[in-house]
């Protein structure tokens, strides 16, 4: 008799690799043939995490169409199925699995279009967290500035990228078709950044330097670290953390 | 259909609600369609349900549900705990969802007699279990844990299934009481997936309700199902995706007889209708689950 793992085993490959032949053994034959029975379980498997990519990636369904969709959100299924049940985080290779998918290489801009989508997405499901307001960043003062660390909000990500993908995004949900025939979707190196506000997801284009300077906080530079090589841009910190996109610090330890 | 206002808390929460905090009524499951018309217009619903992991993390979800269950009692349903996973649970997934019901506080939780994951991969669907001994004890061990991650009881729900294993030993009633009776769990009985399974396996749908332990029954669920044709034949789908049919009602109605009144939901998760329809369907559940009751006191009086 097999064990159970060997039956879930059995059962992941025909559902993720449509190869059957492991678990049919496994199951009643009889109205139905295993297969067939197995193939209604491979449909759910699909259909569910297509829409949980299709909830992700909205811009990018609208531009290459309901059917091509299916048909990569399916190639990418099959080769990058979750991890998690928690299907908010599913799917965030999806903007590099088209980058080398063959059959999109017409659309160049696409793939950054999906890595933006997935920085919104994460930006709308990352976890709350209570903005530093002033006493608290004064109270860090008596921290060292080159062992002070600032806590970046969890829902802001920051990202480059080759192609206008801000503005191809925004017409496409828009249903802007005129500002997408007008809008110049060649290469232009751009510098984002995406993050929950009260009236939902905003992405904002920054100057280089301006990226630069919150990449190198969020990435745990410190403060003294951070100032040194961006002495110009200290002044916007003060925005940065009204806008609330500082959440708290803590003292690297050397 | 428009819905129906709701005045005033719906029914007073002490009022028959000895059996769980969930009110022995009708309620219904909250999607996001009828987010914003829930917290904006406080339609008539007794209770609501919704799915754990459409509110894990943060933003407008979560936050939108802080604002209905003010207003509302709350059940939570998960759908990717992977219960009978023979490799045990998902140690994230049990923070994540232990995070969700410290938020909302709901008066159940509940979770599948299923598998949804294997060597790290999670399958997306709620997977038929062997019932077999070893997957009794896997499934016993795996809501113990829950319980105790959760210091509360669960339910677990019987699944709809679309296979039979050739070496399974334990009808599916008696595998799903056994697991009450071992840990202690409630069973949250849906009516619509015993109808489907006993369809598609040609099992007796009244001789397995009438073998659940009547104590450990503390929610019902029903819904609407599709049947397939292939090739002349038919296999019920569990889509969620209309109206409940007339058997299942009239098996929901053997249900009642058998369990008395239990909180009842109406789910619907494909082709989500406007709400007035789920209060509508709902409206039908209240009134058996009140011609119940009217029963039980005729029978004690």
């Amino acid at each position: 008799m097999p064990t159970l793992l060997e039956i879930q085993r059995a059962f992941a490959q025909a559902i993720i690799a449509n190869d059957k032949g492991g678990a049919a053994p496994f199951i009643l034959a009889n109205e139905f043939a295993p297969a067939e029975r197995l193939d209604v379980y491979r449909n759910t498997f699909l259909s569910s995490l297509t829409n949980a990519l299709r909830l992700c990636y909205p811009a990018v369904h609208r531009l290459v169409g309901e059917e091509f969709f299916e048909g990569a959100a399916q190639c990418f299924i099959e080769s990058e199925p979750p991890k998690s049940a928690y299907l908010n985080l599913y799917g965030e290779r999806f903007g590099d699995f088209l980058a080398t998918f063959p059959p999109v290489a017409s659309l160049p801009y696409l793939a950054d279009v999906a890595r933006l989508e997935w920085a919104v997405n994460g930006a709308l499901h990352a976890a709350d967290a209570k903005p530093l307001d002033v006493e608290a960043f004064a109270a860090a003062a008596s921290v060292p500035p080159d062992r002070l660390v600032l806590i970046m909000h969890p829902a802001i990500a920051l990202l480059s990228l080759d192609y206008p993908a801000d503005a191809i995004w925004r017409a496409v949900l828009a249903d802007d078709d005129e500002s997408l025939s007008r809008l110049d979707a060649s290469a232009s190196l751009l510098w984002l950044m995406v993050e929950r506000t009260t009236h939902g997801v905003e992405v904002t284009r920054l100057e280089e330097g301006a990226w630069r300077f919150l990449s190198a906080l969020r990435e745990g530079q410190s403060f003294a670290k951070a100032v040194e090589s961006y002495a110009d841009l200290v002044p916007i910190l003060a925005t940065h953390i009204a806008a609330g996109r500082f959440i708290g610090c803590r003292e690297k330890i050397p | 259909m428009s819905p129906a206002r709701h005045t005033s808390p719906p029914w007073p929460a002490a009022q028959d609600a000895e059996r769980s905090p969930i009110p022995v009524h009708a309620g219904v499951g909250l999607r996001f369609p009828h987010h914003r018309l829930v917290a904006e217009t406080q339609p008539l619903a007794a209770w609501f349900e919704v799915h754990t992991e459409n509110y894990m993390g943060g933003g407008t979800s979560i936050a939108v549900l802080d604002v209905i269950r003010r207003d509302y009692p709350i059940s939570l349903h998960g759908v990717g705990l992977s219960l009978g996973s023979a490799q045990g649970l998902d140690a994230e997934h049990v923070a994540r969802v232990r995070d969700v019901v410290a938020r909302v506080e709901p008066g159940l939780v509940s979770e599948h007699l299923s598998f949804s994951r294997v060597d790290g991969v999670y399958l997306g669907d709620l997977l038929p279990l062997p019932l077999t001994e070893e997957a009794l004890d896997v499934v016993c061990r795996n809501v113990d844990q829950m319980q105790n991650a959760l210091a509360r009881r669960i339910l677990i729900e019987n699944p709809s299934s679309y296979l039979q294993y050739r070496h399974s030993t334990i009808p599916e009633w008696e595998f799903i009481s056994a697991v009450a009776a071992r840990t202690e769990c409630g069973i949250l009985c849906d009516v619509n997936n015993i109808y489907v399974s006993a369809c598609n396996h040609g099992w007796d749908a009244s001789r397995y309700i009438a073998s659940l332990p009547r104590a450990a029954i503390e929610e019902i669920h029903l819904a609407g199902h599709a049947a397939k044709e292939i090739g002349g034949r038919t296999i019920r789908i569990d889509d969620h995706g209309s109206r409940v049919v007339e058997p299942v009602w009239a098996l929901y109605a053997e249900a009642l007889a058998l369990f008395g009144a239990v909180p009842t939901l109406i789910e619907w998760d494909t082709n989500i209708p406007a709400f007035g329809v789920l209060q509508d369907e709902a409206a039908r559940a209240e009134r058996a689950l009140s011609a119940q009751k009217e029963r039980s006191r005729a029978d004690a009086a």
